[in-house]
């Protein structure tokens, strides 16, 4: 099945990771929210899938376009 | 049939121009990842629509009397319709000498040239596909003398900017003259990897500062669309560029004479979107996805984002609603808060003349919490790039929607508004504003109160709170200080007809638009 990556959209720090492997989640949902610029930036699913991996941890630096998450769509 | 041998002849001299540089060159551009300036043109007109001008144009060899070889000329171009529009088409043939200019008696195109005067005579957009490199210092040597800079004017692609869309693409190494045409467009873009703009390329910058970089260091789309923002667009390929093309031509009028085209939508006008009402978190520090937002009210698949990679603190996109062309200018909290900087504030400016130049009405979804401050932003001219958009603000006629969704402070936000026009401002319950937000501007104005008292950060604390009772937008549209408020549900179909509303001025308003005064 198709894989697809969601990307953080900025440059900051991982705050809190609010979703886990496994998890159904569709375009629109809220998977984790990074830190920067005093802000607390969503990152969101800009698919339908179950995800597969996280490839960040809480307090992880990242970097803008930085894949963040994949999701196996459905 | 009577003139035989000369329509032989002129069907030789039409298939030695199709024929281009010769199959070796057009191999070598393939190799390269690039279509040749014929595939181009095909790929991006209507099938069959391009009816080619100066076909004959080249280099005859003769060996007697008897012509052996016409090399054509580096440039092609003509009429074409782009889903049945008529379009003025050119560009640079790369397959014979690198599409360096030819020795005709007038110019084709690439600077100046028929293309150019067919655009401007019939009140067409012209389309650039750029792949040359420029002048050469080998022409003295043919000529005798060195040339002028200018012999090739500019003017009528100047004046081109004020008449009809301009739009350029990037498909080669574009350097110097074609580097500089490619900038002067209403609209411009590039194809990832296998195209490079600069003022001059590795070898001239190598002699001229010894930095050593290869031609996509020096000009490619990281630099070019990312950093520099002097190509709007990034296309993936050459084929997404032409889909890229027609789509923006597509909101466009043909000129300035005229109203840019509606289509009829089946995207219902009462569409109320539910996620609308809960989009903007509760948080205030919680940033939301303000293209998501755009999409939940304009025409479904209606939006088409200008110049996506810079000034990323900005979203610019044309859009529909209910088929009316609209050009949105909106902040995005994802990025530095949405605060104003240089790259923003240079993109809003670019947007705002371009929607004015061809009577596109204005949405600002408002989100800014003011210029970017800093030792950075300050160094970098912040003030300056920002008072330009307020000046163009300022001086706008098309009609002027303002929707603050969240935070509208300070000079940035009053970019925003057109005073000038009707202000007609409208506001979601999740608006504030002022001349700077609470945080900061409370350590400011209370300074000494705050510095005085037993807990400092406590007394600050307890001041913004207060502060912040009297910001509902509820107070302030009591007040009339601003025009309205909106359920957030309610924004497609009150902005559909204020844009429908709008066509009747738009229609009152057409031609040129002169410009008076010194932009800051």
């Amino acid at each position: 099945m198709a894989k697809e990556e969601i990307q953080s959209e900025v440059t900051g720090t991982v705050w809190k990771i609010e979703s886990k492997v496994g998890d159904k989640v569709s375009d629109g949902d809220t998977l984790m929210i990074l830190e920067s610029m005093k802000m607390e930036i969503p990152v969101i699913s800009t698919e339908d899938g179950t995800i597969t991996e996280i490839l960040v941890k809480e307090e992880d630096p990242v970097a803008e376009g930085q894949a963040v998450v994949v999701i196996e769509l459905d | 049939m009577s003139w035989k041998r000369s329509r032989d002849e002129l069907d030789k001299r039409r298939r030695w121009a199709e024929a281009q540089g010769g199959a070796a060159n057009v191999e070598r551009q393939h190799a390269q990842g690039r279509l040749t300036i014929r595939e181009r043109i095909d790929g991006l007109v209507d099938a069959g629509s391009f009816q080619e001008i100066g076909k004959l144009t080249g280099a005859e060899a003769y060996v007697g009397a008897a012509l052996k070889h016409v090399t054509p000329a580096p440039y092609v171009m003509g009429l074409a319709e782009i889903n049945g529009r008529p379009v003025a088409v050119g560009g640079e043939d790369f397959t014979v000498r690198g599409g360096t200019t030819a020795r005709l008696d007038k110019r084709k195109g690439g600077q100046g040239g028929f293309v150019e005067d067919l655009a401007h005579q019939y009140r067409i957009p012209l389309v650039n596909l750029i792949d040359g490199a420029g002048g050469s210092v080998t022409s003295a040597k043919s000529r005798g003398h060195t040339v002028f800079p200018g012999v090739d004017s500019f003017d009528r692609s100047i004046d081109l900017m004020g008449e009809v869309p301009v739009v350029c693409a990037v498909l080669g190494s574009a350097a110097g003259g074609p580097a500089g045409r490619a900038i002067l467009s209403h609209w411009s873009v590039m194809v990832k990897d296998t195209s490079q703009i600069f003022a001059a390329g590795p070898a001239v910058v190598e002699r001229s500062l010894g930095q050593k970089l290869t031609k996509e260091e020096l000009g490619g789309s990281a630099v070019a669309v990312d950093k520099a923002g002097s190509i709007d667009n990034l296309a993936e390929s050459e084929e997404h560029c032409f889909e890229l093309i027609q789509q923006f031509l597509s909101y466009m009028p043909q000129n300035v004479w005229e109203l840019p085209p509606t289509v009829s939508s089946d995207d219902p006008v009462d569409r109320c979107e539910d996620a609308l009402g809960s989009i903007v978190p509760e948080e205030r520090r919680r940033a939301y996805d303000m293209r998501r937002l755009i999409d939940l009210i304009v025409d479904t698949g209606s939006r088409f984002d200008v110049q996506p990679r810079f000034g990323k603190a900005l979203i610019t996109c044309l859009a529909r609603l209910d088929g009316r062309v609209v050009g949105i200018i909106a902040n995005n909290p994802m990025v530095y808060g949405g605060a104003m900087d240089g790259p923003a504030a240079r993109k809003q400016v670019r947007f705002i003349e371009m929607c004015e130049n061809f009577h596109i009405p204005l949405v600002f979804l408002v989100d800014v919490p003011g210029f970017m401050v800093g030792l950075q932003a300050e160094e970098a001219g912040v003030l300056r790039d920002g008072m330009r958009a307020v000046y163009v603000a300022s001086q706008a006629t098309v009609p002027v929607i303002t929707l603050v969704i969240r935070k509208c402070y300070g000079m940035a936000g009053m970019a925003t508004c057109h005073k000038r026009g009707l202000e007609y401002r409208l506001a979601w319950p999740s608006a504030e504003w002022g001349s700077l937000p609470i945080e900061g501007g409370v350590a400011v104005a209370y300074r000494r109160e705050i510095a005085a008292a037993p807990d400092p950060k406590r007394r600050e604390r307890e001041l913004e709170e207060e502060l912040r009772e009297y910001s509902s937008p509820m107070r302030a549209a009591a007040a009339f200080g601003v025009e309205d408020m909106l359920d957030p549900r309610e924004t497609r179909p009150y902005l559909c007809r204020l844009v429908k509303l709008a066509q009747s001025r738009l229609g009152t308003d057409l031609g040129p638009k002169p410009k008076i005064g010194v932009r800051p």
